[in-house]
């Protein structure tokens, strides 16, 4: 067993700075960034709680995680993909202008 | 003998998602192919990689039925589960694979007419059919490591196809929505699943459902659910976490707006509903779900009426058709969950059908504003034809597939107890024809000038139209086949658990 508490408050400290970020920030990059706190929280939860059931550290959430910084990865890769066309059809990077959309 | 052994005792995949992500990675080779002979290659062989999918899910639907406890277990490489990823397989997941299936076929059969001016086809073939790879992975998971790795896959793919026509403003607007509040979800999904394993200290469904099942809440659990609501009820659009739906589903190329609609919110709800279902007793997700059932029926309900455009109209009227699912959910029964599944699949070719032929207008009438598309139903009858049904069986009308699964999730709901929430949903309904019976009738009116000569939308459109209205027609007067299958599908969820826990535990 390994003191688990510090880590629980490291990922909900880590969980409240992505949302705020996603919800205060206004360029399309420093969001995908937001998103990428939230994942890594997530993350870093799984490895803390990978040493408290069995005797040993569990392969189980190691492996989860690295799978899970690949998806991510990816998912952000397409996400500047489009922050890119964004800005070929917006000439900006400001998420309030992407309110053409309506209702 | 399951699926196809790729190494000797290695890989097993059962064959549907086999022949997808084999035939996905494929493709842009065929693609290069059909472009150095100038053949229509890559359609054929989309077509015939989702042909061969349905006709895998036959395949696996014979193994499962002769299956001694209904359970098939598919893992790979040496360890069992629960130390490894696997791939459980049950009635549930062979219905789900089924709507998926068949749906994809049509689709595929029609986005070959609609997609043949479009450059960079051989992509979005591919995209297409990893994204139904997802859906099969999705629904055949075993634990829930195996189907968050599917679940990306599937969200991946579809982020790039809503915004597949990047010369365009809309899309890309859209796609980008939908992929931050998707990839939010995702992060949220992770952390339910470290949750999972923190209090259990197993993601597999089977070892889950033997764990804190039947225990009281605690904040924990608490903490659980409603990551796992925000997790899953992002991709399957329950209200308040919507908003990216009417972007993203009319925005995209309607072949995929059918896809979308049809069975990708839909994967979202199925996996909300299995984890629901093995990780809380029903009597614990009662309420939540019920007040998100009122919440997003009637909001997508109500924004449905004020739109003009055809497209977007019909993705709020998905989000209301969503709320009638989560009534079955809610009930929590085995009736319940028959009608869920049953209106899953009507819902698949309903709204299939809805924007299949609402994509052949704007084709055609080459705008998605409904009122000017006034009059063109005289021009394309067997298209406005197609929409008249599947309005009809959004709306519940007797005689079509939406009215024997509406009619199933209303009562089971009566069946609980929980009479207001039939109310609600009946009323509901009514409201949804309202909008339903202004698009027709604005069709069949009098040509305004820019509708006169037009024609009919080509052969393979208006027959894949016409194939569905026929489906939504037999399944309304003839039920008895897909209530049986969905009875079998619900069944293994809500009854079928010792088996699916003994298959892991054995």
């Amino acid at each position: 067993m390994y003191p688990i508490t510090f880590f629980i408050v490291t990922t909900a400290l880590l969980f409240v700075f992505g949302l705020v970020a996603l919800t205060i920030k206004r360029d399309l990059v420093r969001l995908l960034i937001g998103i990428e706190i939230l994942f890594n929280a997530a993350n870093l939860f799984f490895v803390a709680l990978s040493t408290q059931h069995v005797g040993m550290i569990d392969p189980l959430p190691q492996s989860i995680v690295m799978m899970a910084l690949v998806l991510d990865g990816t998912v952000i890769a397409v996400g500047l993909a489009l922050a890119l066309n964004v800005f070929k059809h917006y000439k900006t990077f400001d998420i309030r202008k992407l309110r053409r959309l309506k209702w | 003998m399951v699926g196809q052994a790729m190494i000797q005792t290695g890989l097993q995949l059962p064959l549907p998602l086999l022949i997808s992500l084999i035939g996905a990675m494929a493709t842009p080779f065929i693609g290069i192919l059909s472009e150095r002979t100038g053949m229509k290659l890559k359609e054929a062989w989309f077509v015939l990689v989702s042909a061969a999918s349905l006709g895998g899910v036959y395949q696996l639907y014979n193994m499962v039925k002769a299956a001694p406890d209904g359970v098939l277990l598919l893992y790979s490489w040496g360890q069992a589960p629960p130390l490894s990823g696997c791939l459980e397989i049950d009635m549930l997941g062979v219905y789900m694979s089924f709507s998926i299936a068949f749906l994809g076929l049509l689709v595929s059969i029609y986005s070959i007419s609609y997609m043949e001016h479009e450059t960079r086809v051989a992509e979005f073939y591919t995209l297409v059919t990893f994204m139904i790879a997802g859906m099969f992975g999705i629904v055949f998971a075993g634990d829930l490591f195996t189907l968050f790795v599917f679940w990306e896959l599937m969200g991946l793919s579809s982020y790039v196809l809503v915004s597949f026509l990047k010369q365009n403003w809309g899309p890309i607007e859209a796609g980008f929505k939908y992929l931050l509040m998707s990839a939010t979800a995702g992060a949220f999904l992770l952390l339910s699943m470290a949750l999972l394993y923190g209090l259990t200290g197993t993601l597999n469904f089977g070892m889950l459902a033997n764990s804190i099942r039947g225990n009281p809440l605690t904040p924990w659990t608490v903490l659980l659910f409603s990551t796992l609501i925000v997790g899953f009820g992002v991709k399957s659009a329950i209200v308040p976490m919507h908003t990216w739906l009417p972007d993203a589903h009319p925005e995209a190329p309607s072949p995929i707006s059918a896809l979308l609609s049809g069975v990708v919110i839909e994967t979202g709800l199925y996996g909300l509903t299995r984890l629901l279902f093995v990780v809380f007793e029903p009597s614990v997700f009662k309420l939540p779900i019920a007040a998100l059932a009122v919440l997003t029926m009637t909001v997508g309900n109500l924004l449905a009426l004020l739109q003009g455009d055809l497209k977007r109209m019909l993705a709020y009227s998905s989000i209301a058709q969503i709320g009638y699912m989560l009534v079955g959910l809610s009930a929590g029964t085995v009736y319940g969950a028959q009608g869920l599944f049953l209106h899953v699949f009507n819902h698949s070719m309903m709204k299939g059908l809805a924007f299949l032929a609402a994509g052949s207008l704007i084709h055609i009438g080459n705008t998605r504003n409904i009122e000017d598309l006034k009059g063109i139903g005289r021009a394309m009858p067997l298209t406005t034809m197609g929409l008249f049904v599947s309005f009809m069986g959004l709306g519940g009308v007797p005689a079509t597939s939406g009215f024997i699964s509406k009619f199933m999730l209303f009562s089971s709901a009566i069946e609980v107890g929980m009479t207001w929430l039939t109310v609600i949903g009946v009323l509901n309904s009514a409201l949804s024809m309202a909008y339903y019976l202004r698009v027709i009738k604005t069709l069949i009116s009098d040509p305004i000038d820019s509708m006169k000569g037009l024609k009919e939308a080509p052969k393979l459109m208006v027959a894949v139209t016409v194939v569905m209205t026929l489906v939504v027609i037999l399944f309304g007067v003839w039920p008895e086949p897909a209530v049986s299958f969905a009875e079998s599908a619900a069944e293994a969820l809500v009854n079928g658990f010792n088996a699916y826990i003994g298959a892991i535990i054995g």
